[in-house]
């Protein structure tokens, strides 16, 4: 029979094993290896991998929106400057013809006040052509338009001044050609001309802006909606991975509760088995026991030594099964007995062990080595039961010894815990063996050398192990054994 | 101590009765034993009726009542006994195969005077009834018949 307490690494532990995509032997359908990979992946990285996605068409988006939205921006400006330009050329133009007729006259009458419009036009033709030029920063073309235009208006303004002073000199007569026909003819032909070429390519700029504009307008609204559905669709996809790693962790959960239900269900039928162990199966062994012992109180006179030995013989398998019954009673107590955690003084708990032993040391000759043991965190009635066990193991196996040693100590290797030791100078045992000292049932002597039911150590193993500790030992044939645990220190001693 | 006052042994095995009975025949005191065989016998005892309406009146010296038993358990006796002002001072001892501390302390919890573990070996059965036998039954000095402190 298998010890209960040892694990079993044939059986599979994992029911919930995922299969390996490297040992399936069929590959994976072409359509969902994305998908595979996808659900391979944990739900972190899943959402992570999603918003990210989502980030980058947010952040790829927003760049092209914003640099349509700059050359909209630009565009508009532009579309105040043309339009600005294109009613200062009408201004300027107003202004030159104004000047012109208002020249005209003044050849005509010679009366001065016909000469405010030119002058005017002469005083602010600067300033007009500085803003124009300021204007036409767009396009070399434009700029030589104006460089042109500024020179005619020079030379127009020039001819208007030569003719008033020719006609300041020479009276009407002097300047008569000059007024029917307009003292800068030419020039002013040029200027019109360059204006509604200047005019005229503004107005194919503006078209053309708008004609940009509204492309680039169409393709953010375009660009919007599509980032807008992508988001929606990855969104969605997101909230169906986390949905369904939801459902599928409710699903657990459930069945980790229907199983903890389940277990706790067994635990009250082991409860209620040994229950009726303790109480039915002890009671037919007393029967036995007690009519053998009945039968040979009144008959024993008369019956012959082999009879009597058959009678003693029933008598102590009863009473060595009573003890199996009992050890494996405590062995299940302490598997389901809930445990305290209080500090235990191990120099106490060992005097009272020795003083509950004290008939098992009755006419034996045993030198003790006690040194000095720690406080330790642990169930006192779990801990007395663990220095029961190996102390009675160590009179057990040295009772063949004319002096039976006994040394018990703890070894501090960290500030976390503490590893205590029963040393004896008995029989010992083979090392090869050491696996089988602690499970149930197991025995490495004969019940005709050394009584005893197998269930000791398995017992000190399965306390030990429920304080979070580890038991071992060391030992050889004849040369007796070292049986250690370790256990969590007491807080204070940390 | 010339009392004729019972001992009431309640076990439903009548084998363990047996034993318990040879146990006690050691000591001369087993001819002072009345044995029931379930809760409910116990409980007719204690109340003088059915089989037991015409036996001498009083309370036994001591009650060894066994857990398990058919009908009335060894708990349900012992909670009638403990709060019946009449049979209150009858001291009771559980006498039983179970060491399970819930039964210890749900015993001791209904006001059990005393709770033994019947030993698996004979000799030590024995000596467990003859020492309680004589203890109850001759060594402790039982309550005065149908004293009540309250009254």
């Amino acid at each position: 029979m298998e010890s209960v307490t040892q694990e079993h690494p044939s059986t599979p532990v994992s029911i919930h094993s995922e299969p390996v995509p490297d040992s399936s032997p069929a590959p994976p359908p072409k359509t969902g290896w994305l998908m595979e990979w996808f659900t391979h992946w944990s739900i972190e990285r899943r959402v992570l991998a999603g918003f990210g996605l989502v980030f980058a068409c947010i952040v790829v988006i927003s760049v092209i929106s914003y640099r349509n939205t700059a050359v909209l921006i630009e565009n508009s400006l532009l579309d105040t400057k043309s339009h600005e330009l294109l009613q200062l050329l009408d201004s300027i133009g107003e202004a030159l013809g104004a000047a012109e007729s208002g020249h005209r006259r003044y050849l005509v009458t010679g009366d001065e006040s016909y000469l405010t419009s030119y002058r005017t036009v002469v005083e602010r033709m600067p300033e007009y052509l500085r803003y124009l030029r300021g204007l036409t920063n767009e396009g070399v073309e434009q700029r030589d338009r104006v460089e042109t235009l500024e020179r005619l208006i020079a030379r127009q303004l020039g001819a208007e001044a030569d003719a008033i002073t020719q006609r300041e000199k020479l009276g009407y007569e002097g300047v008569r050609h000059l007024a029917l026909s307009g003292a800068a003819k030419n020039e002013l032909e040029g200027i019109h001309g360059l204006m509604t070429e200047l005019d005229s390519a503004e107005q194919r700029a503006i078209h053309a802006r708008v004609t940009q504009s509204a492309g680039s307008t169409n393709n953010t609204v375009a660009l919007l909606g599509l980032g807008a559905l992508l988001q929606l669709v990855l969104l969605g996809s997101v909230y169906f991975l986390i949905h369904h790693d939801v459902t599928e962790r409710r699903r657990v959960a459930a069945e980790l509760q229907s199983r903890g239900e389940l277990l706790e269900a067994s635990n009250k039928e082991l409860e209620a088995f040994s229950y009726s162990v303790s109480h039915d199966l002890r009671a037919p062994l007393r029967h036995i026991d007690g009519y053998a012992a009945l039968l040979s109180k009144v008959a024993g006179e008369t019956l012959n030594d082999k009879a009597r030995r058959y009678l003693q013989t029933i008598s102590d398998s009863a009473k060595q099964m009573g003890q199996l019954i009992d050890d494996l009673l405590v062995f299940s107590r302490m598997g389901r007995q809930d445990m305290l955690r209080t500090t235990v003084n191990l120099d106490q708990l060992v005097k009272t062990v020795l003083h509950d032993l004290r008939l098992d040391l009755q006419g034996r000759t045993i030198s003790w080595t006690m040194h000095p043991l720690p406080n330790v965190s642990g169930d006192p009635a779990m801990l007395r039961q663990v220095f029961i066990n190996l102390i009675s193991n160590a009179l057990k196996f040295t009772a063949t010894r004319p002096e039976t040693k006994i040394e018990i100590g703890a070894v501090m290797r960290n500030s976390v815990e503490a590893e205590v030791f029963v040393r004896d100078n008995g029989v010992g045992f083979d090392m090869q063996y050491v696996d089988k000292l602690f499970g149930v049932f197991q025995r490495l002597h004969r019940n005709d050398e050394f009584e005893g039911t197998g269930i000791g150590l398995a017992n000190v193993r399965r306390i030990i192990h429920r304080h979070g500790g580890r038991t071992w030992a060391k030992g050889a044939l004849d040369q007796g054994a070292t049986f250690y645990f370790s256990l969590p220190l007491a807080r204070s001693l940390r | 101590m010339t009392t004729v006052k019972p001992i009431l042994l309640a076990e439903d095995n009548p084998r363990d009765a047996e034993l318990a009975l040879a146990a006690m025949e050691e000591h001369h005191i087993a001819d002072k034993v009345v044995v029931c065989h379930d809760g409910a016998e116990v409980l007719d005892y204690l109340y003088c009726r059915g089989v037991f309406a015409s036996r001498q009146q009083g309370n036994p010296v001591v009650v060894f009542l066994d857990l398990k038993m058919p009908k009335v358990d060894g708990l349900e006796v012992l909670k009638t006994i403990k709060n019946d002002v009449n049979l209150k001072p009858i001291p009771v001892v559980m006498l039983t195969s179970s060491r399970e501390e819930r039964d210890l302390a749900q015993s001791y919890a209904l006001g059990a005077n005393a709770y033994v573990v019947k030993p698996v070996e004979f000799h030590q059965f024995i000596t467990a009834v003859k020492e309680l036998g004589v203890f109850w039954g001759v060594i402790n000095e039982p309550p005065p018949e149908g004293s009540d402190p309250n009254e």
